[in-house]
Order: C-alpha cells, then structure tokens, then sequence
C-alpha cells in the first residue's frame, strides 16, 4: 500500500469549521479522510501550525515551500514524491493514487437517498409507518 | 450584614472574586490580599483580567511571574495578560523553527496562532498553571484570583469541563485544538483545576456587587452559572454601601441602596453576604487599600475644574448627527453606564429623525429595561448561546446536503469546539454592523476585555477573509473596512471621574488607536460633581472628582461630556432628561 501525506498551510483546525465561513473543500477531504481511515487506509494530515517538524524532515516539501512559498499549499505527497499542488486531491485522485475502491471514500451523499426517499413518498402512507 | 473583613471569616486556601464590571472586585480582592498579608499570611493574587488595573493599583510594574509588592513584603502579584500569554506561546512554536523554514511558512504560521482562540487558550493555560501548581500551593497560605468581567470569566471556568470533555470524547483526535500541540497532556491539569474550584475546603467564590439592581442580578446569574459547573461555596460581599445621610443627594442614594437589598434577588438570599462602606477616595495607593476595610477618610480637595464649558450628552449627540455617523460604539470599564448612554444617543439620534438601531453584546445588559420597545427604535441583543445554536444548525444543514450521516457526525464533533462560539458571536456582530447601510447602528459592547477579544478575532478573521476559500458573508468582508473608516463609525468612551475607569479608558484608546478605529468623544457619566451634595462623604468624593475631569478635560481636548449622577435608575423618560 502507497503512503500519502497532505501537507497544508496554518490552520486551526482541519474541517476549516473554526474559519469565519465552513470551506466545503475541506469538510470533503476530512470526511473522505475519515472514512479511509476506517477502512483501513491511513492518510496523515500535516498543517504547518501544529505540525511544522514535518515540514522540516520532508525534504522535498521543505524545498517546495522554499522556493513557492505557502500559498501553493496545500500539497499532496505519495511515497515521497510531490503528487498535487495547490489543491486537494479529487475523491476520484485519491481513489487512483491510493488504489482503492471508491467505497472506500464513504459512503453516498446524502441528497441521492433523500431523492429516493421522495420517491417512495408516493406509496401514500401516512405516518410513523411509512415507507 | 456584617462589615467584611477577613481576618475573621474561615477562608479556603483559594478565593475567587467575582461580578460585573465596575463593582469592585479589583479592590475588594486587593483589600483582601494586603489585609492578610499584614497579618502575617503567605499571599499570592492574581489578576485575569485582560483589561486588569492591578498595576495602578499598587504602582507598580507587574508580570504574569510575580511580583512582590515593596510595601507589603508577604504579597506577590501576578498579573495575567491574555495577549502576552498569547505571544509568548505563539514565539514559543514558532522560535524553533526560524532557520529550518522559509519566512513566508513562519508568519503564516504566527498569523494562524494570533487569533482569539490562542490568546483564550494561553491565557487558560496560565490560569489553570496557578490554580494546580504545586509550589504555590505549598509557598502560600491563600491564593486569590482577581478574575476578568462575569461573562468572559464563566467562559473561562466553562472551558476546563468543556474542553476535557472534548478531548476526551473526540473520537479523531482533538483536531480544532490541534494548533496547541500536547493539549491532550494538558487533560490532567484542566481536570485538576476542575476539582480545585468544585472542592468547597479549597475554593470560596467571593460574588462582589455594588448595592444596585443590575450588578445583584448579574451576582445571581453568576451564582447560578457557576453552582451549575459545580462551584457552590460561595460568599457575597456588597461594596460602596452607604450607611448614613444628611442631605437630599445621599438620602436618595441611600434610600436606592437599601431598596435594591431588600430586593435582592431570589438566588442571592440564601448566600452569607458581606459589606463594605461606600469610600471617599479611589482605591488606588497600598495606603488606601489598606484603608478600604478599616476606615475612610473623608478628605475634600481643593483642585479647581479647568475646563471653559463642560457639555453635555446633547451636544455629543448633536456631532454625531451633523457628521452623519453610521456606526456607534459606547466602550468603556464595566459598570460605567455604557447601555443608558447607548439608549440615550440612540433616543436622541431618533428624537432628530434617523431611522436607529440599538444592540448590545454584554449578557448581562436589559435594553428592553432601559428604552420601551414602542420607542421608535428596533433592538437587539447578541445572545452568545443563541448565536452559537444558529450557527451550528446552519453549518449542519449545509453538511446534510451534500454529506453523509457519518460524516455529518463527524462535522457535529468539530463543532463542539469552544472556537465555534467565537465564529459564531464574530458572524452576528458583523451581520448587525451590516444594518448601518439602511439606518444607524448604536452598540453597546459588553466590558472592555471582552470587547477587545471580539476586535481582535475581527482582525485576525479578516486576514483570513483574504485567503478563505470558503462562502464567506458578505458583512464579515465589510466589517473591518467599515470600523475603521472614521465618517461611518465612532466610538464614544464611556467613564467615571475616578482613577481606574479614567485609565481604563486610556488604553481602551489606545487599543482602538492600533485597531485603526476613530475614538473623539468621552463621555464621564454619573458624576457627583455636579449635584451640589454637601454630604461630607459625597462631597469629598465629588471633590476628589476634579483631578480627573480636569484630566479627560485635557486628554480630550475638551471633546467630553458630564452627566451629573442620578438618583433614580435612568430609563424611560428618565432617559429623555440626558438628551435634552
């Protein structure tokens, strides 16, 4: 199994909940994160205030931030090499780089299943028993 | 009630002193401390307060290492500054660093760690360092905290079970806390600090009020609070009664005195409450706070007023009507009258025909007591739990629509970070700003820490405005701009000609001044000066008034106004009395 990091600027905290609006991007990668996780899929996550070591041992981070700075972050290393700059992974890249099912990135949207709960909303029933 | 005096009251190891702004905990906290150091105890007091005065109370260059106080040999003072805290934990990670990482990733850094949430964190750290330290408890007979104005100091008590239930329940890891690496071993000493304040043999909380209405009621809203989190020991001391009068002036101030005690609310009447006599002099000077639980001394000064003309509110009101104001802030110390004068600038701003909205951000502020709702003039209060609730149940109905259950779970456990609450008081304040487009906005900030907690996240969040990829509201993006821009906003410095409030208001300028937002006119309210008392107390604490009238007088340029002391609460047509 390939190793991917994703090293970010400063922030407080990773679903970006803390930030004066929510960043759906980062909400998206922290779920999708999360649910790797869960399948048995570790991808680190290391933003440059809580973590700034990694940003030193990283030698080809270390030289990326040096010469482009920090607003090229976020970037994304698999097995050493710099993947993706200056953006998150799609769900469909982090499927392909990691080798994984799609499944693997959690589970359907929620609006696909509202759509399908509309639907059978036309049996007509009524009620805490309805379909 | 019996006259407050430590010496003969059973005293827990730590004591915490509490109430609204204004009322006297700086002073009651230091007579306290001077009067059992003199006896001979071990004492440690420190100060909370981000906007503390405890350096103009003993003179003296203060620290948040201790100092130890030259005329009171077994007295040490910390002084906690928040923002100092901040900035010495911010260096503390970043320090390392400078060499290994480029410039541009350091200040990226320091900017993500100058928001509030550090300087809240940091400043929680250092407090909850005292309250478990060993050394200290071992080197001191009595520890006592002089803490910041009710609404951030219950913050600040909330966050330890807060914050270890976080820690503890987040199932990934304490991600929003996560700039503060090692928080997770900071648990145990949260934990600690929990214990100490809930064991009754260690911790009194000492609720201070003055003996007037609304400081009783914020005294029961304290009580309440802070029984909830587990602190029942308590103990009450009302400072500045009067108990005596010779003349109309102070038989009125007696007569509101002891009717707002017999009034006293419910939640408060089964606390052993304490009192201390209202003072001629300003508890500045180790002299005078040794006096302020012994004896007064009632000595008239002779200093002459400077000032040509002294105005009144109507003319304050009537510049902020010809220069077109958009934006009104009153600032000031707690308990300096801030929310009447807003209600008066809004009535008289009204009065000349402008469409007017009135809010305030202090929790413990009644609008709706002050200014009848049939006024003419829209209000509002930012609720912190409330706007809390709506911002959460605005982000999570935004998740559910494109996330699943799990992760919507997920989001919910972000959300129950003690930043959130911050974001979400940021949001409505900038959404209320945001009305000065269609009438005038007069607001009415909570005391003065608190409301320099609230410019500054507003700075740091408007850096991250910049960057932020996310739907940013449009008012968060012109709140800055607009508070510094001196045609549409200003503030008005609310104070009370005595020492503290005076210099007080000094630094809140100057933090405005570095904020960039415009701050003209004072105004010095409840002033005894000008009532023509011939109580011999009250009339030596008039006299003693001059030195700072004839201070702002000079500060100001002469841009102040005095509003003579009252001896009815100022409300309803009252209110109209100030504008005229």
């Amino acid at each position: 199994m390939k190793g991917m990091q994703i090293y970010e600027p400063a922030m407080c905290c990773p679903t970006g909940l803390c930030g004066v609006s929510v960043d759906p991007e980062l909400l998206r990668v922290s779920t999708v994160l999360d649910s790797l996780k869960k399948n048995g899929i570790e991808v680190q996550r290391f933003n440059l205030s809580s973590s700034p070591q990694e940003f030193v041992n990283n030698k080809s981070v270390n030289k990326f931030i040096t010469e482009k700075g920090v607003d090229e972050l976020p970037v994304t290393v698999l097995d050493d090499e710099i993947v993706i700059t200056g953006r998150y992974p799609t769900n469909e890249e982090f499927a392909k780089l990691l080798n994984v099912p799609s499944s693997f990135l959690g589970e359907q949207p929620k609006t696909l299943k509202l759509k399908v709960k509309s639907k059978s909303g036309d049996c007509g029933c009524s009620g805490d028993n309805c379909c | 009630m019996n006259n407050f005096n430590p010496k003969k009251i059973a005293l827990t190891k730590y004591l915490f002193y509490t109430g609204k702004g204004g009322v006297g905990k700086t002073s009651t906290a230091c007579a306290t401390a001077v009067t059992l150091a003199d006896s001979g105890k071990k004492v440690l007091l420190i100060s909370t307060d981000p906007a503390s005065n405890l350096q103009d109370v003993f003179n003296a260059d203060l620290n948040n290492k201790g100092v130890i106080i030259n005329e009171v040999p077994n007295l040490t003072v910390v002084n906690l500054d928040p923002i100092q805290a901040a900035a010495e934990y911010r260096e503390s990670v970043i320090a390392p660093y400078r060499g290994l990482l480029p410039e541009a990733a350091l200040s990226n850094m320091e900017e993500q760690l100058s928001g509030s949430c550090t300087v809240e964190i940091a400043a929680f750290n250092e407090f909850s360092h005292f309250i478990t330290d060993e050394k200290a408890q071992k080197e001191y007979d009595y520890i006592l905290f002089d803490t910041a104005p009710t609404g951030h100091t219950l913050r600040m008590l909330q966050l330890p079970s807060a914050w270890s239930n976080f820690i503890s329940e987040n199932t990934h890891g304490a991600s929003c806390l996560g700039q503060l690496s090692g928080l997770e071993s900071k648990k145990g000493v949260y934990k600690r600090a929990v214990n100490t304040l809930a064991d009754s043999k260690l911790t009194t909380l000492i609720l201070v009020s003055r003996p007037e209405e609304a400081p009783l009621k914020e005294a029961e809203r304290a009580s309440k609070e802070l029984a909830d989190i587990g602190i029942n020991n308590q103990t009450m001391v009302i400072n500045g009664v009067l108990t005596s009068y010779d003349d109309s002036i102070s038989e009125s101030l007696y007569q509101k005195q002891q009717k707002a005690l017999t009034e006293m609310p419910q939640g408060l009447k089964g606390i052993t409450a304490y009192m201390i006599p209202l003072r001629a002099y300003n508890i500045t000077g180790v002299d005078n706070v040794r006096a302020l639980l012994a004896k007064d001394n009632c000595i008239v000064s002779d200093g002459k007023i400077t000032a040509r003309t002294i105005l009144k509110l109507k003319d304050v009101i009537d510049d902020l009507y010809l220069s077109n104001k958009k934006v009104i802030f009153t600032m000031g110390k707690g308990g300096v009258g801030k929310t009447t004068i807003a209600a008066a600038i809004a009535l008289g701003l009204s009065a000349k025909g402008k469409k007017v909205h009135l809010t305030t951000t202090d929790p413990a502020a009644h609008l709706k007591f002050v200014l009848a709702e049939s006024s003419g003039i829209s209000m509002s209060r930012i609720d912190e739990h409330a706007e809390l609730e709506k911002y959460k149940e605005e982000v999570l109905s935004r998740a559910r629509e494109t996330l699943s259950a799990g992760d919507i779970a997920y989001v919910e456990e972000d959300l129950r970070s003690p930043c959130t609450q911050e974001i979400a008081v940021f949001r409505a304040f900038a959404e209320i700003v945001d009305k000065a487009d269609e009438e005038v906005v007069v607001i009415d900030t909570a005391p003065t820490g608190h409301t320099l907690l609230l410019l500054d996240s507003t700075q740091s969040y408007n850096n991250e405005i910049k960057r932020s990829q996310g739907d940013i509201p449009e008012s968060a993006k012109k709140l800055l701009p607009r508070l510094r821009n001196p045609d549409e906003t200003e503030v008005i410095i609310v104070t009370l000609a005595e020492a503290t409030p005076v210099y007080e208001a000094m630094r809140l300028e100057e933090d405005l001044q570095r904020a960039s937002i415009a701050a003209k006119w004072w105004v010095i309210n409840s002033s005894m000066y000008q009532t023509g008392t011939t109580n011999r107390l009250l009339s030596a604490k008039a006299s003693n008034e001059v030195e700072w009238i004839n201070k702002v007088d000079s500060h100001t340029n002469g841009k102040f106004a005095v509003i003579p002391w009252s001896p009815d609460e100022i409300k309803g047509d009252k209110l109209k009395k100030l504008i005229i």
